[in-house]
């Protein structure tokens, strides 16, 4: 919101030095009303800087380029000896002059001085050395017919400045010049000079009324109308102080008539609309809701078709206004109206925040009806804007002001005690600097003296001041003008605390922590992507489960499910880039798709370029399934569950990994956890993502609940020092055999079979297929290893037990053992 | 015998130069002083000497002995040594550069959350996570804002379709899903698990239905603080605040606080700073974050009796800090990773 530095000035005797308008840019914002931009206008007020003639000049005796002038300011008989540098103007040319005494921009002092043996009493000046224009060419040459001796600053609009304010929504009341006056009133301790308004009474006259009748049928949207007539006004221009002030704060000059309803806005917050009486057809003005399809052509000549829950002015034809917002040609006050109705009306805030809405519509006036003006004002502003029509368009009322409904009253009274505000705020004031604070604001503090407890005020709060219910508001208050720069700075009184940190957060920090002690960089990318792409990855089920309602960008409408194909975004960027970039994992939320329901995941997932070799000068491992399964069990391990028992299986069919390459485990809906991981499909990666490298990738999914889980303690387990005894066996096997399952099977026949000591290991350690063995067959090799607690084992007690369970091998399965 | 002992050592001493083998070195040993070696064979001809020759005959083998070993420890010597050299391979060259993985990099905008988050807890903030789908409950009616409110409008927010379910977010009623336009949800959700006192800080991804832009992004992070037990006023939100500004911007920073609105603060302020050392941004006020002390309103939402307790909460955008930081002047840096982006942060 605009407000002028010299409006203000017409509410609040402002100090031009004491409280320049650089002065209100740093204390304004300290108030609550942060100044977004200030600009300066006009040239500046200058003392000593007059209109001035030149009687006559002759050429300076001694320099070329000196003329020697007599100037008249417009004393009879007296004249200036002045010596000047410029040749731009003749005999009798009116000019501004720099009398000794004057001090001009950049301080330059004009006294009275020889300029080479020529007396020189001043200095006739140019544009730019006033800060008027930018011409320097020679001095300013004035219109002939500008009155002599005129000062400067008589002669230019007085210099002001503008502030862009910006208003919270809950102080409507500062949306005027008056309030901001009311606000600088309690920081400064200066009164707030409101304009007198003449008495209603001396208006009133009872010749025939210009409407007979106002008839408000929706009191709820509309709880009090008044209208008052005025006859044979002399609609024109604006005079200069009122076009001057209208502009001033980036309004477009209409008329006299319109112009005076901007200003009482502007001054009061109080929006008012003036209908040009003539217009108004049936005598009397209704205000009602519109009808489904009525179309009203407002004044910024937009055709606007309205419904049924919005509210207008009308006639006994058609709609004059839209209640609120803005008025409708059809009833336009223009250079022939003679006759005005004028209007001054409160409107509940909801209904016209709704209009505005649905309209895509807003003024100055919706704007502070929105957020709710003072009921008790809006009399008296259409008194004063009666005043004003009067004094710039003449006319006379005309009958009495027409009221239908009564204002809400919303003077309140709220309880404060002084010594919560000292508990509150925390340090201490006494009640007297509370209590002349919440004075400067206009609010009444009556002291209710309770028998031998605390001390309890009833402040009044002023209508104007919907916004203060509640003690704590007024404490806002108080701190507000007592000033945030006050409050004492002190030492932050730490003490502990019960709550652990979220699991979340310390899993994804651990987590963060491993994956970059393994060469990966943390990527961030959106959490919504392309449609196209969930559909393609996730089916139709998850493209239309995790949609959103109203997306912005038609590339950005679907949650995503999985951190995957942005991290193969970085990639393909980095790759067109040549970044050398080959790791890269997110941490994240995800959306999946469940039983036609949505679940919100926490995700982990990461991306190698599996050959990332490339150009070194030494080649390290290239990366393959195993690596990414690794990478899983480890952060899940991390995130706080054992993955070495945890059983993967292959993909069979997927768009988005490379089938007999990758593999799952896990489950989130009944573990809490899912992992997938291996090679990306490669056709895919080139498709999408001009991405012809192979792709290791790995992405695990964790449900909030997963957190949550209780972690176990871990519990000491007696060791044995007993030495182990190794045995080693191979199994020929399909090729479709996974390894998994044999050791599984192996351990199993152990347990079964070892007693009164451990088989304490089986696994595979080697894997061979091709010559010596047939085809579709594979070799697995096995370690055992097994333990006594007690002693050490002999030989033949191993041997026992591994025949033993060879003798089960051959039984049980077709494994082919190898001798 | 004397002669033979010395063709034994000279055969020696010509033949260990050219082992070159373990096994060599093995079979070559067999031959003198095996079983059937030729040194074994002398010293068992020992029992023919004549008494008197014993003693003499005995140093001479004795030496024999001594020289045969001195050169079989030289060639195991050697053999160690070559064995040694061809494990290690050629000397290295300490310019080369490093062949294996590195440490990479955590992401800009998570290091400064760290760092955030870790001021926090040094006093005795503990980190609180909730989901980034809410309902128009938490995201609002439980915050004070009301349901006209412009930042509730369709047009600020992304909403989910009317009839979806999100199974593991809980509703209050048959109200509206969204994606969280502030963190300030984790502080409801908190206050309705836990009892006071409550001191925690939240940081999380939001979402606002911004066109992006060098400032704008549609999702982005924050920083949420809450503090609530009895007696939390208004100069503990002030040392508080002024502890993490002037921890994270130098000594030097100052602070005020800028009186403003927001539902669910009661006064409602936005921090600003100063500080003397940030390059373009310098000696100007900068506006950080939005603070204030819970509205007795948000209490009652989540049936905390604002008589009893009081309580402070602040919250801040953790890109607008990293940019701040960082001297990054686009929001849309940190969301493409480019890795010489990120290694900056290294």
């Amino acid at each position: 919101m605009k407000i002028s530095y010299n409006w203000l000035k017409k509410y609040i005797d402002l100090d031009p030095v004491e409280h320049s308008p650089e002065l209100l840019a740093e204390v304004l914002p300290l108030l609550g009303f942060d100044v977004e931009e200030y600009e300066k206008s006009g040239p500046p007020q200058l003392e000593n800087v007059v209109v001035g003639q030149v009687l006559e000049y002759i050429q300076h005796p001694d320099a070329d380029r000196l003329r020697c002038c007599k100037v008249s300011t417009g004393n009879e008989g007296e004249f200036h000896d002045i010596v000047c540098g410029a040749k731009n103007f003749e005999q009798g040319d009116k000019v501004l002059v720099a009398l000794p005494g004057a001090v001009l921009p950049g301080d330059f002092k004009i006294k009275a001085a020889q300029l080479r043996g020529q007396p020189s009493a001043g200095m006739l000046c140019s544009a730019k050395e006033l800060l008027i224009g930018q011409d320097h060419d020679g001095i300013m040459v004035l219109d002939p017919q500008t009155d002599l001796g005129l000062s400067l600053n008589e002669l230019f609009v007085e210099a002001d400045t503008v502030f862009n304010l910006e208003i919270t929504p809950n102080r409507v009341d500062v949306l005027s010049h008056i309030g901001v006056a009311r606000e600088l009133s309690a920081k400064f301790g200066l009164p707030v000079k409101y304009p007198k308004v003449l008495a209603s009474a001396e208006y009133c006259s009872s010749a025939n009324p210009l409407i007979s009748s106002v008839q408000v049928d929706v009191p709820k949207i509309c709880p009090a109308y008044s209208a008052i007539c005025i006859k044979g006004v002399k609609v024109g221009p604006s005079p200069t102080w009122l076009k001057d002030v209208i502009e001033g704060v980036g309004l477009r000059s209409i008329n006299n008539v319109v112009d005076v309803t901007n200003f009482v806005l502007h001054e009061t917050c109080q929006p008012l609309h003036a209908f040009d009486a003539a217009k108004i057809k049936g005598g009397k003005l209704v205000v009602r809701m519109a009808r489904e399809g009525e179309k009203i052509n407002t004044l910024d000549a937009v055709e606007r078709t309205l419904s049924a829950e919005m509210a207008l002015i009308a006639d006994a034809e058609r709609p004059l206004a839209l209640a609120g917002l803005m008025g409708s040609l059809d009833s336009e006050v223009d250079y022939n109206t003679t006759d005005l109705v004028l209007e001054g009306a409160y409107f509940t805030p909801s209904s016209i925040r709704l209009t505005s809405r649905k309209l895509g519509l807003s003024s100055d006036s919706s704007y502070r009806f929105e957020r709710g003006v003072d009921p008790q004002g809006v009399v008296p502003a259409l008194f004063r804007a009666i005043d004003l029509i009067l004094e710039v368009a003449g006319g006379v009322v005309d009958g009495d002001m027409i009221q239908v409904g009564s204002m809400p009253n919303s003077e309140v009274e709220v309880m404060l005690q002084p010594e919560r505000v000292r508990s509150f705020i925390g340090f201490d004031v006494s009640d007297q600097e509370i209590q002349s604070v919440l004075e400067s604001l206009g609010l009444r503090v009556c002291i209710q003296e309770q028998a031998g407890s605390t001390v309890c005020w009833a402040v009044s709060i002023p209508s104007y001041r919907e916004d203060l219910k509640r003690d704590v508001d007024l404490i806002e208050e108080f701190i507000r003008i007592y000033g945030t720069d006050k409050i004492p700075e002190s030492e932050v009184a730490a003490c502990g605390i019960s709550l652990n940190d979220h699991r979340i957060y310390t899993v994804n920090e651990s987590l963060a922590n491993y994956f970059t002690g393994q060469d990966f960089n943390e990527a961030f990318l959106y959490s919504l992507r392309d449609p196209e792409e969930t559909e393609f990855f996730f089916g139709p089920s998850s493209h239309e489960v995790l949609a959103l309602k109203n997306p912005l960008q038609s590339d950005q409408s679907h949650l995503r499910p999985s951190l995957v194909p942005g991290l193969l975004d970085v990639l393909q960027l980095n790759t067109a880039r040549a970044t050398g970039a080959t790791r890269f994992f997110e941490r994240g939320h995800v959306y999946r798709e469940v039983n036609a329901e949505m679940v919100e995941l926490h995700s982990v997932a990461f991306v190698i370029v599996a050959d990332q070799v490339g150009r070194t000068w030494r080649r390290r491992e290239v990366a393959d399934f195993y690596t990414a399964k690794n990478i899983c069990g480890e952060a899940l391990e991390i995130a706080g569950t054992s993955a070495n028992k945890l059983i993967f299986n292959p993909i069979a069919k997927s768009s988005l990994w490379q089938v007999g390459h990758a593999a799952e485990a896990g489950d989130f809906m009944k573990m809490g956890f899912e992992v997938t991981c291996g090679l990306l499909n490669f056709s895919v990666l080139k498709e999408r993502w001009d991405l012809s490298t192979p792709i290791i990738a790995g992405s695990i999914l964790m449900t909030p609940k997963f957190f949550e889980r209780a972690v176990k303690r871990s519990r000491h387990s007696s060791i044995s020092n007993q030495p182990a005894s190794f045995k080693d066996l191979a199994l020929i096997v399909d090729h479709s055999v996974f390894a998994g399952d044999v050791e599984k099977k192996i351990a199993s026949f152990a347990k079964k079979t070892v007693k009164g000591f451990d088989c304490e290991d089986v696994h595979v350690f080697d894997i061979y297929y091709g010559e010596g063995l047939p085809d579709g067959k594979k070799s697995i090799a096995l370690s055992m290893s097994f333990r006594a607690s007690d002693r050490t084992l002999k030989d033949k007690e191993v041997s026992i037990a591994f025949d033993a369970i060879q003798k089960l091998i051959t039984e049980k399965t077709d494994y082919q053992i190898r001798k | 015998m004397h002669e033979e002992l010395n063709i034994i050592v000279t055969g020696v001493r010509e033949h260990c130069p050219e082992i070159s083998t373990r096994a060599e070195f093995e079979s070559f040993k067999a031959t003198i002083s095996g079983p059937n070696g030729s040194l074994t064979k002398v010293m068992k001809g020992m029992g023919k000497v004549a008494k008197e020759d014993k003693p003499a005959m005995g140093k001479l083998i004795n030496d024999t002995k001594a020289a045969v070993i001195t050169e079989f420890d030289a060639v195991l010597e050697r053999l160690e040594r070559a064995d040694l050299a061809s494990k290690i391979g050629p000397p290295i060259d300490p310019t080369l550069p490093v062949p294996d993985c590195k440490r990479g990099t955590l992401h800009p905008i998570s290091q400064v959350r760290e760092e955030m988050v870790d001021l926090f807890r040094r006093i005795g903030f503990s980190v609180a996570e909730a989901t980034e789908l809410e309902t128009e409950h938490y995201c609002f009616d439980a915050l004070n804002i009301p349901s006209d409110h412009p930042a509730r409008d369709m047009q600020d927010s992304y909403y989910l379709p009317d009839q979806l379910t999100v199974s593991n977010v809980s509703k209050h009623s048959d109200e509206k899903y969204l994606l969280r336009t502030h963190t300030s949800t984790v502080q409801i959700r908190t206050m309705l698990k836990e009892k006071p006192p409550i001191r925690i800080v939240a940081p999380g991804r939001c979402f606002r239905r911004d066109t992006p832009d060098a400032t704008h992004s549609a999702n982005f992070h924050q920083i949420e603080g809450l503090y609530i037990n009895k007696g939390v006023t208004l100069l503990d939100l002030k040392a508080t605040l002024d502890y993490f500004v002037k921890s994270i911007f130098g000594p030097k920073a100052k602070t005020r606080l800028r009186p403003s609105f927001f539902p669910f603060t009661e006064p409602s302020f936005e921090m600003d700073f100063f500080s003397p050392d940030l390059g373009k941004l310098s000696n100007k006020w900068l506006e950080i974050m939005g603070c204030g002390m819970v509205d007795p309103e948000v209490f009652k939402s989540v049936g905390i009796d604002p008589e009893v307790y009081t309580g402070y909460a602040f919250g801040m955008g953790i890109e607008r800090i990293a940019m701040i930081l960082q001297g990054v002047d686009d929001i849309r840096y940190y969301y493409q990773n480019d890795l010489r982006f990120l290694k900056q942060f290294a």
